[in-house]
């Protein structure tokens, strides 16, 4: 039986439209997924020196023991934000004449099939039989193997049952997250106590005493376990399935009705952004980038060039993560949109304030970066201002050319959804035009007239926007057959 | 009122719709019927616009509807879910629609009394947003935009399908009362033959994309309409076409 459920899995997909018909989305998939495999491979085959770089005092083994357990407390953290629960495409089974045992026994299985699981091995896969299996001999190097099987098993299963748990109470999410939050914490803000002591003193005695092993195995059967006899106890597909009830309330976003059909649109997709799970992430992330500077302006070696392309990044990256999606948000209601009274123009000049309203937040939040310099918020200023006339533009051009349907109701993260080749193309322009502009005045030393000049184009934009709408307008006109039919496809 | 000219649509080679002409007149009130894959969805969308027609053209007050805005002043119309924005409550969704009309929220309430009965206490001030109504409930809410534009073309795709006996009942009666009293053009596709007789006083009687009957409705069309969708008359050669609009 549970060949045949492997068997429509793979089918399901193959065959998902998420899989992709284009070949480019495949290919970028792949490639992807290869960059951070060869990330990874590169960290496993070079960790001996990396942690001999970072800890020089200590033995290396000594080392690697100590960072093992805090990688698996990491690692929840990530599988509770991250991994997806193989839950619902159980559905159609339910009702069919086959045991439960094999249905929760699919279920538990393909759970396993995940990136998560791999990671471990790429990562001290090559350490341990570098250096283990050659200081310690090959059954010390096979128990850790076995170690790693089982923390991984332990931590997948740990995972997906406070997932689950949490489906039925969204507070359980909160105290777990929470609880690991300050375990970590704990060691490296408070220095309580270490969690490396804690790893070796496992890892290091796994050494010595080889049986060891024994503990996580039982801890990963048990756990498996313990998911296996929840799930049986509650297959229903109520709490199988995410949703979660509550009373929902009317809201009115009172300023917007200053700007007539245009505010109700606009209000209408505030709403769209806040009360679905997708373009809610896509916000959030963007929140998390107004943190990008502080990784590149930290560091004196990057020049004023990556100013440039930061400044756009924080102060546009709405427009960038939210509208390379453009028309596909509302790809679930677009026929309505378009038999309603809606003007297209109108459509077009609340997606343009939409995005003046969420940058011109983004620009203020980035003030902050004051602290490197007076001149680093004028170029924020400046690509705020590009990003208001130009990238918004150029979105909106794209959107015209996009025609997948995206669910709203899914996560952002690892979601392939809704991108295509539009997506990829799009990146071309945001990224180079500002480049383009500025590289060669900054070449002959004219670094300010280069600024000058991006701040002049983005605001001739800004001024001309009414004309730029009337081309977006016409040119959706010669698209949109094209583009309801795809928003239509399921 | 409508204007259908040598209209044609085409999806891989399967023609799905092929109408030479017909003519619809302010105030009728059209049935469509048709089996699975007639085409009856697809004529809709293009009388609205959604599909790109291969050929011919469809006019509404003799104006040709494809990259024109006037109809959508005077035409409201429900095929699908996809017509609702599903993420607001039913509330803001009237609101929205009423507002694209320049009704204010008073107008709006106003209007939504009188639908009362035919919402049944289940849409309004519910706590939930339309995604987490039944699908009964959804198409409550779609009819309830449309009467609220007060159109003067109405177009419904299978309305009758989901909802509850009773609704069907409700509805039934506003579709006559919006037609006889306020002159309300109506096209309104079922499969249920009784309610569509009841209905319309003309039924357009669609097969493989092409309208093979055009009868006003008189007290033999019910047994008309049996016979022909009756197993082992007519049906027996009837092959099965893939619905391009149904199967998603």
């Amino acid at each position: 039986m549970i060949s045949t459920f492997f068997d429509h899995e793979l089918k399901a997909f193959w065959r998902s439209k998420n899989t992709g018909k284009s070949i480019a989305v495949k290919v970028f998939m792949g490639l992807i997924i290869l960059y951070f495999l060869a990330i990874a491979a590169f960290i496993g085959f070079n960790l001996d020196k990396i942690l001999a770089k970072a800890s020089p005092h200590d033995d290396l083994v000594v080392a690697f023991c100590g960072i093992l357990l805090v990688y698996y407390l990491v690692d929840v953290l990530m599988r509770l934000q991250l991994q997806e629960l193989p839950t619902l495409k159980v559905q159609p089974y339910l009702q069919l004449p086959i045991k439960r045992n094999s249905v929760i026994g699919y279920l538990a299985l393909t759970a396993m099939l995940s990136f998560f699981n791999l990671w471990p091995f790429i990562l001290f896969g090559p350490f341990i039989f570098k250096v283990i299996a050659v200081t310690s001999g090959g059954l010390t190097a096979t128990v850790f193997i076995i170690s790693l099987i089982a923390f991984s098993g332990f931590n997948n299963y740990l995972a997906l049952y406070i997932k689950r748990k949490a489906n039925l109470n969204g507070w359980i999410m909160l105290i777990a997250a929470g609880g690991f939050s300050l375990l970590v914490a704990g060691d490296f803000v408070w220095h309580l106590y270490s969690l490396k002591a804690v790893s070796y003193l496992f890892f290091g005695n796994l050494i010595i005493k080889p049986y060891l092993v024994i503990l996580p195995v039982v801890l990963a059967v048990a756990m498996y376990y313990f998911n296996f006899y929840y799930l049986k106890g509650n297959l229903y597909l109520e709490e199988l399935s995410s949703k979660k009830e509550s009373a929902k309330s009317s809201t009115e976003i009172p300023l917007l009705n200053r700007f007539g059909h245009v505010g109700d649109l606009i209000a209408n997709e505030v709403k769209l952004i806040l009360r679905n799970k997708r373009p809610r992430s896509a916000l959030i992330m963007g929140l998390f980038f107004m943190f990008y500077g502080l990784i590149f302006y930290t560091n004196p070696k990057m020049g004023e060039g990556f100013k440039i392309f930061v400044g756009m990044f924080m102060t546009g990256i709405f427009i960038i993560n939210y509208g390379q999606f453009m028309f596909s948000w509302q790809a679930s209601h677009f026929d309505g949109i378009l038999v309603s009274k809606v003007k297209f123009a109108d459509f077009l000049k609340a997606k343009y304030l939409l995005f003046t309203i969420v940058s011109t937040v983004a620009f203020i939040l980035t003030t902050p970066y004051v602290y490197f310099g007076w001149r680093t918020v004028m170029i924020h200023f400046i690509m705020y201002l590009w990003n208001l006339g130009i990238n918004a533009t150029i979105v909106l051009y794209f959107a015209n050319r996009n025609y997948k349907r995206i669910d709203l109701s899914k996560g952002a993260s690892f979601n392939w959804e809704g991108v295509g080749a539009s997506q990829l193309l799009l990146s071309f322009p945001l990224i180079l035009f500002p480049y383009v502009i500025y590289l060669p005045f900054k070449y002959f030393k004219y670094d300010n007239v280069g600024l000058a000049v991006l701040a002049i184009i983005g605001v001739a934009f800004i001024i001309t926007r009414d004309f730029w709408i009337k081309k977006l307008e016409a040119d959706f006109y010669t698209k949109r057959y094209k583009i309801a039919e795809g928003f239509r496809n399921k | 009122m409508i204007e259908i000219k040598d209209l044609k649509k085409v999806y891989n080679g399967v023609t799905v719709v092929n109408v030479p002409h017909v003519q619809i007149n302010k105030g009728e009130s059209i049935g469509l019927v048709g089996n699975n894959g007639a085409g009856k969805t697809t004529l809709f969308r293009m009388i609205l616009d959604l599909i790109r027609a291969d050929k011919g053209e469809v006019l509404l007050k003799g104006e040709n509807v494809a990259g024109a805005e006037a109809w959508k002043n005077y035409t409201a119309s429900y095929l699908d879910e996809g017509f609702l924005i599903d993420y607001l409550t039913p509330e803001e969704y009237l609101y929205f629609i009423g507002g694209l009309h320049k009704q204010n929220k008073a107008q709006v309430d106003e209007k939504l009394a009188g639908l009362t009965e035919f919402f049944n206490g289940e849409i309004i001030n519910k706590g939930k947003y339309i995604r987490d109504l039944s699908k009964g409930n959804q198409c409550k809410v779609g009819v309830g935009a449309c009467l609220l534009q007060q159109p003067e073309l109405l177009m419904l795709d299978e309305p009758f399908a989901n909802i509850d006996p009773s609704t069907q009942f409700r509805l039934k009666n506003i579709l006559k009362d919006q037609n006889k009293n306020h002159g309300v053009t109506t096209i309104v596709s079922s499969h249920d033959l009784n309610h569509v007789t009841d209905v319309c006083e003309r039924i357009l009687l669609m097969e493989k994309g092409v309208v093979i009957k055009d009868i006003a409705t008189s007290s033999s069309t019910l047994s008309e309409l049996e016979e022909y969708f009756g197993v082992g008359q007519s049906t027996a050669t009837y092959s099965v076409a893939v619905d391009k609009e149904e199967n998603h």
